[in-house]
């Protein structure tokens, strides 16, 4: 951890990303103390400041009923970065137990999980999420499973890769030799060896769930109103363009801030902890 | 060559495989779903026996597996189902729309492999020096929106501010084309209209390019690390040695071999376009596959989703073997596997 | 530099700045080799014979980190002195190298004909398809290879690596370079073949009449093949001469410790030497060259 700090601290392009990552964060958890107007992150509607362009007291201008723009972005945010973290901490553990289990077990266990594992990566991932939305209600919950449901086979191909090269090393071999049980091998032994590759593809996917979330609900299939969303108010707004343009551009450049802020962090990571990725 | 035809003859059968899977998966997310399929069908007003007879057409009463053979072999059939949101058949629906998506996908993956895999290469002669890092920063900026952003950015710049490029549709509205194949490049052509062929291309082009600058960046951040890595290789070094320029040691020396492990990611970002279209199809009201699916989502139509997800995957895996045979093309030891023992 | 030497070293240092601190990696370094002479610069990884290699060949002066003093000659030319362009020039024409492995150094990508195709049109840009197909198979046919057809349309993996290893000296010589630097030829061959290649190598280049500098951690490889014997240890030559007074009269501790090293069988693994001494701090001896 101390060295993973040190190395984002030394590379000018990982304090970029870590400067945008924090900002992100905490205008996130300090949307009520920092909005302009917290209350716009309701259902308001204030019709006499209805799309007006940016100004000194609405810096990215307002919706078509009068919302703050910026203030929105900030809720937004808090609404991005709860899915990032949910979605993750349900597809890594899963993901990563199956590609350990059928890595190190191998034989029928591996060709099972791995080809079913492969049945959800031939599926194109937003197509996949679409499917499993539509097929569910177009909810904030149900969007979370979909874009679980498409997330956790990538850490199985990359552990389950891992897992194969790390099973005949010395070290594996040794605690074979000593008796260790299977369990003990596999969370003690290899995942610990797999954790450099894990945590930065991580990194670099918190910002893709975020990118992902975003294009579910600008497709109308994700976070439903009135809970402010970065997809649904580009969406909105295309229907405003090219006049109130700060509608959707606005927006459009949030996700982006986000999402290059990981993905900054995670590319240096990538670098140093593993080229591989 | 016929190790090539080895290697399409596996790549088939893994792929069948592949999609029998896909096809229970999609069945079984189907079934699983809250909610009687019959009484979606024929909505909250339908009567009890009504209900009761559409279950019996649906062979809803029967076992699990016996359904799914049932599904399977109307599938094999190509007999998707009714669409309830257009009433026509499922096939029909996705034959008029899919051929719109796809030229849209096909000129996105030009792009993503004409500009991505040099761009990529550049980065890696030039690797640690500036035009590295400015690649590197340029890139990862465009993975970093979705393609309805970089969509939004490219109309407002290039259709509202500069009015370079048409704001939306695949085709000038006064000119008529004949639909014969669905493809508006191809169509045009077998209409002999060129004027046609340029105002479809020209419409073809902002949102071919805002779908792919993602792909770009993946392609170029691919080619990049993959090169690099042969730039470790000791042939390299051979070839320095010999004093070959350093623009012809990145050309024949470095990019050819990195484009093996390349390609075959590249396969996998093709799938990211059909799913992105969907997203840019929206801003550019370009008709295809990408409305179609989000009006039969939201409508619930059962037949209709499964039968776009099944098609759109195997769309996909078919890219993803004419990959594999470009990637065996290119190795020689995959075309030339039959002579080395 | 007088007209008779192929290579000329002198007071040579290299080191390596990086934002640890300086590493200095050879600690001034003289070596001569004569037109036609054959000559071995022996040490242990790590001694810095390798990267002598490389700063011969001028590829080393395109690192950013490495600090390079001293003089090198080859062909008549400073390399220091020269632009990056100029050291590229040497390259391939009057300079040529082997390498360790010949099957990884081979590009895996071209056939042995695309790659001898190349490294001819160093020599002439403008050489004709039929005639870089005439010289190609000429040199293979001195390498001892035969049916040159079927080696020059396969890829290198379709080869053994003691084919390999020789269309990889084949390449090397066939622009007639002055000096030819051998870095570990073989070492990845099993010793047999190693043994066989060693000994064409040797006889190609005397017909030739080629200098070469021979680097090897094996003093019993380069036995057969040197006329001269340099040993380096960390970044310093120890001991210098003909190859016979130095096999029969090692007088440098650490030289002794080096043949004491050898395997019995000529080339077979890697010597090891029990532990580092003071001893192999000693000043360098240098033999009287009798020939001379």
């Amino acid at each position: 951890m101390k060295r993973a700090l040190t190395i984002l601290l030394s590379n000018p392009l990982s304090v970029v990303g870590l400067t945008l990552v924090t900002f992100v964060v905490l205008t996130a958890l300090l949307a009520d103390f920092i909005s302009p107007y917290p209350e716009h992150a309701g259902a308001v509607v204030d019709f006499l400041n209805a799309n007006k362009p940016p100004s000194a007291e609405y810096w990215l201008g307002t919706d078509v009923v009068g919302r703050d723009q910026l203030s929105r972005i900030f809720y937004a945010y808090r609404v991005s970065l709860g899915l990032g973290v949910v979605v993750l901490a349900i597809a890594v553990p899963i993901g990563v137990t199956v590609g350990l289990v059928a890595g190190y077990l191998g034989g029928w266990a591996d060709y099972v999980l791995m080809r079913i594992t492969d049945v959800f990566l031939s599926i194109p991932p937003l197509v996949l999420a679409l499917a499993i939305m539509g097929l569910l209600e177009p909810t904030l919950l149900n969007g979370m499973i979909a874009v679980t449901a498409m997330w956790w086979p990538w850490y199985a191909r990359l552990v389950y890769n891992i897992t194969r090269a790390q099973k005949v090393e010395g070290y594996v071999l040794a605690a074979e030799v000593i008796g260790a049980g299977k369990l003990h091998i596999i969370f003690r032994e290899i995942l610990p060896n797999c954790m450099p590759s894990i945590i930065t593809k991580m990194t670099l996917d918190f910002g893709f769930v975020i990118l992902i979330a975003a294009s579910l609900s600008f497709l109308g299939l994700g976070v439903q109103a009135p809970t402010p969303d970065l997809g649904s108010m580009v969406s909105e707004g295309t229907r405003y363009l090219p006049d109130s343009w700060w509608l959707t551009v606005f927006p459009g450049i949030a996700i982006l801030i986000a999402v290059f802020g990981f993905n900054l962090i995670g590319d240096v990571l990538r670098e140093v902890l593993d080229p591989d990725l | 060559m016929n190790s090539i035809l080895s290697v399409l003859a596996r790549r088939l059968a893994t792929t069948t495989l592949v999609l029998f899977g896909v096809s229970v998966l999609i069945f079984l997310i189907a079934r699983i779903i809250p909610g009687d399929p019959a009484r979606i069908a024929l909505g909250p007003r339908a009567t009890p026996e009504q209900v009761e007879r559409m279950r019996e057409t649906l062979h809803l009463n029967e076992p699990l597996v016996t359904q799914y053979f049932y599904f399977l072999s109307d599938l094999l059939r190509g007999d998707l189902g009714i669409s309830l949101y257009t009433n026509r058949p499922v096939m029909t629906d996705i034959a008029q729309f899919l051929p719109a998506t796809l030229e849209l996908v096909l000129l996105a993956g030009i792009f993503m492999v004409a500009i991505g895999l040099p761009l990529g290469a550049l980065a890696a002669r030039h690797r640690g020096g500036w035009p590295d890092n400015i690649i590197r920063v340029l890139t990862l900026m465009t993975v970093s929106a979705p393609s309805f952003v970089w969509a939004v950015i490219l109309v407002l710049l290039f259709s509202y501010y500069l009015p370079l490029f048409p704001i939306a549709g695949r085709i000038h509205e006064t000119i008529m084309i004949p639909p014969v194949t669905g493809f508006m490049l191809i169509d045009t052509i077998l209409a002999g209209s060129w004027d046609g062929f340029w105002s479809a291309l020209h419409h073809l082009i902002l949102p071919a390019f805002a779908l792919s600058l993602s792909g770009i960046g993946q392609a170029a951040r691919l080619t990049r690390s993959n090169m690099v890595e042969v730039y470790d290789q000791p042939y390299i070094e051979m070839a320095q040695s010999y004093g070959f320029p350093e623009d012809r040691i990145a050309r024949k020396y470095a990019f050819k071999p990195s484009l093996i492990p390349s390609l075959t990611i590249i396969g996998l970002d093709f799938a990211a376009l059909l799913g992105n279209a969907f997203l840019v199809e929206t801003i550019f009201a370009w008709p295809g596959i990408s409305r179609y699916g989000v009006g039969v989502i939201l409508q619930k139509d059962l037949n209709a989703i499964v039968g776009t997800v099944m098609i759109i995957s195997a769309t996909f895996l078919i890219a993803n073997i004419i990959v594999d045979l470009l990637v065996a093309y290119i190795n020689p030891r995959i075309r030339y596997a039959e002579r080395s023992k | 530099m007088s007209a008779d030497l192929a290579l000329s070293i002198r007071n040579l240092a290299l080191s390596f700045k990086s934002w640890s601190g300086t590493s200095q990696v050879l600690h001034g370094i003289d070596l001569e080799i004569k037109r036609g002479e054959r000559v071995a610069l022996v040490g242990e990884s790590g001694s810095g014979k390798s990267v002598t290699a490389r700063i011969i060949l001028g590829t080393l002066h395109e690192l950013k980190s490495a600090r390079i003093s001293g003089e090198v000659w080859v062909a008549g030319r400073e390399m220091s002195s020269l632009s990056q362009s100029e050291r590229q020039a040497l390259r391939g024409t009057d300079i040529s190298m082997i390498f360790q492995d010949p099957t990884t150094a081979l590009n895996p990508v071209y056939t042995i004909r695309q790659q001898f195709h190349e490294v001819l049109m160093r020599g002439d840009p403008k050489i004709s398809l039929s005639t870089a197909e005439q010289r190609s198979a000429d040199i293979l046919r001195e390498v001892s290879i035969t049916d040159t057809e079927r080696v020059l349309e396969s890829y290198p993996f379709q080869l053994s690596g003691g084919m390999n290893q020789r269309v990889m000296i084949g390449m090397a010589l066939i622009n007639e370079p002055q000096l030819l630097l051998a870095d570990e030829p073989g070492t990845a061959l099993d010793v047999t073949v190693q043994a066989q290649t060693l000994r064409l190598m040797r006889d190609l280049v005397r017909q030739h009449g080629t200098s070469v500098l021979f680097i090897s951690h094996n003093l019993g490889v380069v036995r057969e093949f040197a006329d001269r014997i340099y040993v380096i240890y960390k970044g310093r030559i120890v001991e210098t001469g003909p190859a016979a007074s130095i096999f029969d009269d090692p007088r440098h501790a650490y030289t002794k410790a080096l043949l004491a090293a050898i395997p019995r069988l000529t080339g077979g693994g890697i010597p090891e030497i029990q532990e580092d001494s003071e001893a192999f701090f000693d000043p360098m001896v240098t033999h009287e060259d009798v020939s001379a």
